[in-house]
Order: C-alpha cells, then sequence, then structure tokens
C-alpha cells in the first residue's frame, strides 16, 4: 500500500481560483518525496488538503490508505505536519507545547516523556525546552515544532516549506536534521519547498507543481538528465527572441530553451559546447555574457515554471 | 548538530486513552494560556466590581433608595461580567488563530468541535471565578442577599446557561472577523449596550414603550430575573417579563429562554468555528 495517493486532486477556492488542477502522484513508504514550486503553485493548498485543513473540491487522496475526506480523523491519526509559519503556543514552554501533541495523538504519557526528551536532545535544544516559547529564536523554534511533529511517531510527516525565512546557517542545521530523518525507513515525509538545493538534497523523487499542475514528476538524477550533459548560457545584449530564432535557425537552440530576463538557457543535449560557442560566435549575436556549464535542478525548474520561448520564437 | 536517526531512540507510542482525554487535554492548554495573560482574568471584573461597590451604594444614597437597591444593582453587574468575561476569552480564539497553535490542534486527530468545548470549559472556570469575586466583595461590602438552597441552583442556573450562551457569541463572532481590533469594536455593542436595556439598574417597566418588549427578547433579561429570583427572592423581573401568577412557572420558562440560547449558540459557535477551520 502507498503512503500517499493522490488521484484528480483538485481545490477551487470559492470566487473560481483554481488552485490545484486535478493532480495525481504516489509516495511509497519510507520515500522522501518534494514537491516543488514557485509560490502560488499549489504547493501549501495541496499539503492542506492531505492533512484535512482545505476541503478538496475534485479528486481523493489516500494517507496509508485513509481517504483524508471520508475518515479525516483516521488520516490525521497517522500523520503530522510541520508548518511554513510558526504555529506554536508561544506563552508556553517547548516541553509543553510538545507533550499537548502527545496528548492529542493519544501517546501514553510515560512514552511521551521518553520521545520528548530524546528527540530534545538530538535536536539539540534540551537547555531551551523548559522556558517559554516567545523567547525562541526562528530556527529554535523550527526544531521545536519539527521535534513537535515526531513526537507521535507519525507513519507520514509533511514539512511545507520548513527553512523558509532562516538564516543560511540555521537552514542547513535543520536540513540536516531533515537528512537524518531520512534514515528512519518506516517514516514518509513529503517536503515542500521552493529550495531546489533542498529538493534535491532531501528527496527521493520531486514533482514539480506549476500553476496547480504537476509538469514533471522524477528522481533529482533522471530530471536533470532530460537536460542532456551540458548547457549553453547567453546573456543577449539585445533582443531575445531574436536571438532564440537565429539560435533555432542554426540547429544549437531546442523546443526546451527558456529565458529569465534577457539570459538564455539552451539545453544541448548531444550537441558538444565547443560547437554551440562557435555557432554563437558565427551568428554574431549580441551578446554580453556567453559560456557552458553543467546543468541544475535550477534549470529543470526554471524550464518548467519559467517561460517557455519556443513557441515565441 | 547530531544526528537524529543516530540518537533518537524513539518508543512506540501506544494508542487508545479515553475519549474525554482531548478534551482534558485542550481545556488545561487554554487555562494555561489564560493564566499567562493576567489581563483576561482581572479586566473584566473592574468594571463590575465598580458598580456592586461603588456605584450602588452612590446611587442608594443620591436617590434615598433602600438597601434593596444595592442588592439589585450588584446581581445586576452580574450581568455586565459574564458578557465581558465570555468576550474577553473570544479575544484568546483570535490570538490563537494569528499567533499561536490553532493550526497544529486542527491537524489533530481530535473532533474540530472539542477545540470550542476546551475553551468553552475555561472560560465558564473563570466567569464562575469571577463570579465568586464580585460576590464575595459584594457581602464583605455588606450587600446582602436572602438566598435558600433552591435559590443558588436557580441563580448557578441562569449564571452557568447565560455564559454558555455568551461564550457562543464570542466564539462564533471571533471566527467570522478576521482581526482582534475588528472583533473589540464590536464588544461594547454586544456585551454593554443590552445590559442597560435588560433590567440591570432599574427594572424593565420603567423602560419606553417598545424598548421594554425589546428587553423581554433578550437572554439577558431572562437571566437577570432568574439570578435575583434566586439570589434575592425577588420576582418582580420574571412577572414583568411574563405577568403570570405562578412563580416557579415562570423561572422554568425563563430558564427555557436561557436554555435555548445556551444550546443554540454553542451549536452555531461549532458550526462556525469547523466551517471556518476548513477552507
Amino acid at each position: 500500500m502507498n503512503a500517499i495517493e493522490v488521484t484528480k486532486l483538485g481545490k477551487t477556492y470559492p470566487g473560481g481560483v483554481q488552485a490545484v488542477r486535478g493532480i495525481d502522484f504516489e509516495v511509497a513508504p519510507g520515500e522522501v518525496f518534494g514537491l516543488l514550486g514557485p509560490n502560488g503553485a499549489g504547493k501549501s493548498t495541496t499539503v492542506g488538503m492531505l492533512t484535512t485543513t482545505i476541503r478538496p473540491t475534485s479528486g481523493t487522496a489516500r494517507l496509508a490508505g485513509v481517504d483524508v475526506t471520508k475518515h479525516p480523523l483516521a488520516a490525521r491519526r497517522v500523520s503530522s505536519v510541520v508548518f511554513q509559519d510558526s504555529v506554536v503556543d508561544r506563552a508556553l514552554t517547548g516541553r509543553r507545547n510538545l507533550e499537548i501533541h502527545a496528548r492529542l495523538w493519544s501517546v501514553e504519557p510515560r512514552d511521551a516523556a521518553d520521545t520528548i526528551g530524546g528527540l530534545v536532545d538530538a535536536l539539540g535544544f534540551a537547555e531551551l525546552v523548559d522556558r517559554p516559547v516567545a523567547g525562541y529564536s526562528g530556527g529554535e523554534r523550527r526544531r521545536l515544532e519539527i521535534a513537535r511533529a515526531l513526537v507521535s511517531q507519525p507513519r507520514l510527516l509533511f514539512l511545507d516549506e520548513p527553512t523558509v525565512g532562516l538564516d543560511p546557517r540555521i537552514r542547513y542545521e535543520l536540513l540536516d536534521v531533515i537528512a537524518g530523518l531520512r534514515a528512519r525507513s518506516d517514516m514518509t515525509i513529503l517536503l515542500t519547498t521552493h529550495y531546489l538545493d533542498e529538493a534535491e538534497r532531501l528527496c527521493d523523487r520531486i514533482a514539480i507543481i506549476h500553476a496547480g499542475k504537476i509538469v514533471a514528476l522524477d528522481t533529482p538524477a533522471a530530471l536533470l538528465a532530460a537536460l542532456g550533459h551540458e548547457i549553453l548560457e547567453l546573456r543577449v545584449s539585445g533582443d531575445v527572441p531574436t536571438a532564440l530564432k537565429a539560435l533555432r535557425a542554426r540547429g544549437v537552440a531546442g523546443d526546451d530553451t527558456f529565458a529569465v530576463g534577457s539570459t538564455l538557457t539552451v539545453p544541448l543535449h548531444d550537441r558538444g559546447g565547443s560547437d554551440a560557442l562557435a555557432a554563437v560566435e558565427e551568428l554574431g549575436l549580441a551578446t554580453t555574457a556567453v559560456g557552458t556549464r553543467k546543468p541544475t535542478l535550477d534549470d529543470v525548474y526554471l524550464r518548467l515554471t519559467g517561460g517557455r520561448l519556443a513557441e515565441a520564437a | 548538530m547530531t544526528s537524529l536517526a543516530n540518537t533518537a531512540v524513539l518508543p512506540q507510542p501506544r494508542r487508545g486513552l479515553p475519549s474525554l482525554a482531548p478534551l482534558v487535554t485542550l481545556a488545561r492548554r487554554r487555562l494555561q494560556l489564560t493564566a499567562r495573560t493576567p489581563r483576561e482574568l482581572v479586566v473584566p471584573l473592574l468594571t463590575p466590581v465598580m458598580f456592586a461597590l461603588v456605584i450602588a451604594p452612590a446611587l442608594k444614597q443620591a436617590l434615598h433608595t433602600d438597601g434593596h437597591y444595592e442588592s439589585y444593582v450588584a446581581l445586576g453587574t452580574v450581568g455586565l461580567l459574564i458578557p465581558l468575561n465570555t468576550m474577553f476569552a473570544g479575544l484568546g480564539v483570535i490570538v490563537d488563530r494569528e499567533h499561536g497553535a490553532q493550526r497544529e490542534l486542527l491537524a489533530a486527530p481530535v473532533p474540530r468541535a472539542l477545540l470550542v468545548l476546551g475553551n468553552l470549559l475555561v472560560a465558564l472556570a473563570v466567569t464562575g471565578l469571577q463570579l465568586a469575586v464580585l460576590i464575595g466583595a459584594a457581602l464583605a461590602r455588606g450587600i446582602h442577599f436572602s438566598a435558600s438552597t433552591a435559590g443558588v441552583v436557580w441563580f448557578v442556573a441562569a449564571a452557568l446557561l447565560f455564559a454558555i450562551g455568551m461564550y457562543g457569541v464570542a466564539e462564533t463572532l471571533a471566527n467570522r472577523v478576521p482581526k482582534q481590533e475588528e472583533y473589540i469594536a464590536r464588544v461594547p455593542a454586544i456585551a454593554i449596550l443590552p445590559w442597560f436595556l435588560a433590567g440591570s439598574l432599574f427594572p424593565i417597566d420603567a423602560l419606553p414603550s417598545g424598548l421594554d418588549w425589546f428587553a423581554k427578547v433578550l437572554p439577558l433579561t431572562h437571566g437577570l430575573a432568574l439570578m435575583r429570583y434566586g439570589l434575592l427572592d425577588d420576582s418582580s423581573g420574571l412577572h414583568a417579563i411574563w405577568r403570570m401568577h405562578s412563580t416557579t412557572t415562570m423561572a422554568a420558562l425563563s430558564l427555557a429562554v436561557v436554555a435555548a440560547f445556551a444550546t443554540v449558540l454553542t451549536a452555531v459557535s461549532i458550526r462556525v468555528f469547523t466551517r471556518s477551520a476548513v477552507r
């Protein structure tokens, strides 16, 4: 049985905004699955539907075989969530926040005490846990929230942009924590993010979501492989579509070429980088910078979520 | 930073605590949050205590009324204390939504109605405490009550049901308005205005024609009439509403009105909360 099964799941808010448009995906037990997309792509709405705080308007979603719409209590029993924003009782101590979660998820008090002790040590905030959360830094609060989500030993953990707004050091530390969770093969993690390095580092598979639709779903390696081994990047000083048209006529650029501002990114696939550079020089394109490099997940993401120029050229 | 996987050995949780356990947990949480906000406990008390201990004796002296008027106003201030306290409790719902852990609670495997009921239990406990302080202060000031056991039961029943209904109003409003400022702006119209019309300071017979009919519709009017019947053995408020001969019948009818108010507003508040919690 899959840990998560999403079939034609959709959400249209009152007023007609289609946040999620009939998406399908499955997540295997123990898998770390990334939902990657720009702001407003539908990531948080998808997590909201899976955690039963947003009602789907179409399709179905199952957590560990439980339909989230028909049996929301049972679905919530097997899952925990770390929210995008800080969602804690600031007037209470960290320990009290953890205890409340344990009680609501029906963890025996004695087990809860042991689990909380283990988690606060592992996440490195044992010295803070008996202080009011109001005095915690952003990173400490995040660690508390991750610990809280783990107190009930969920089969499914939802991490909704867990590192947004954190400084780089704290973000790196938290990524280390989340990477540590991967070693627990019994827990499935669904992570939403718009940080590509996070997705690449943490996820077994990634779904790229754009305008409410999944536009790609595969392993990070397979997504990268779709762009070939090398990328030609040009910063064009003139008209971008004209430059692209010339590159396509010369056989350098394909349909998967994309532009961000004045920068054209051309996956070369089987073409050689030196040949492509020579072609650019021969064409006499007005550029301020030209070079080749290895493709990154950023390129996959930008190609799928940014403006494609294939039609424009 | 240590690796979580290497250091945390987590026991498997055991399930199956009694079904009331989540309600107790939610109520304890709310109580702890309330206890850390002393203004929620103290501010609602100030005005009613001032009315009971300062204004009522001053009116008695200025208007040359008898000692009964002090008792009359002292119980009238209960009709101010309960709405003020429950409306203050409603503020906690907005704080929870905007800055607290409400979303975490919504993701918990407990019926969402329990979130409302947990808050209600604490609002009732705090109201009870404040009522005890108010009555105690009035007694200490020399204000006299003449209550039998049955009278205390009438008083407690009326105060309890009216507080439940008013908390329903507060919870409903808190889930309908987006900001604290908008909520606070509505408090005077809900908590204070009806108090002047419900026979708190003078019998509703003294109201202008038309307004007395409006007063008879207010649950607070029925609640105050019952409380005075209970603690002062004064059924004039019930007579002013029902104009019947049987005091017990009138008291039962007024209690039914307040009970209906409590039931309907609690149901509405749960519905509004659960609907607003799920988009």
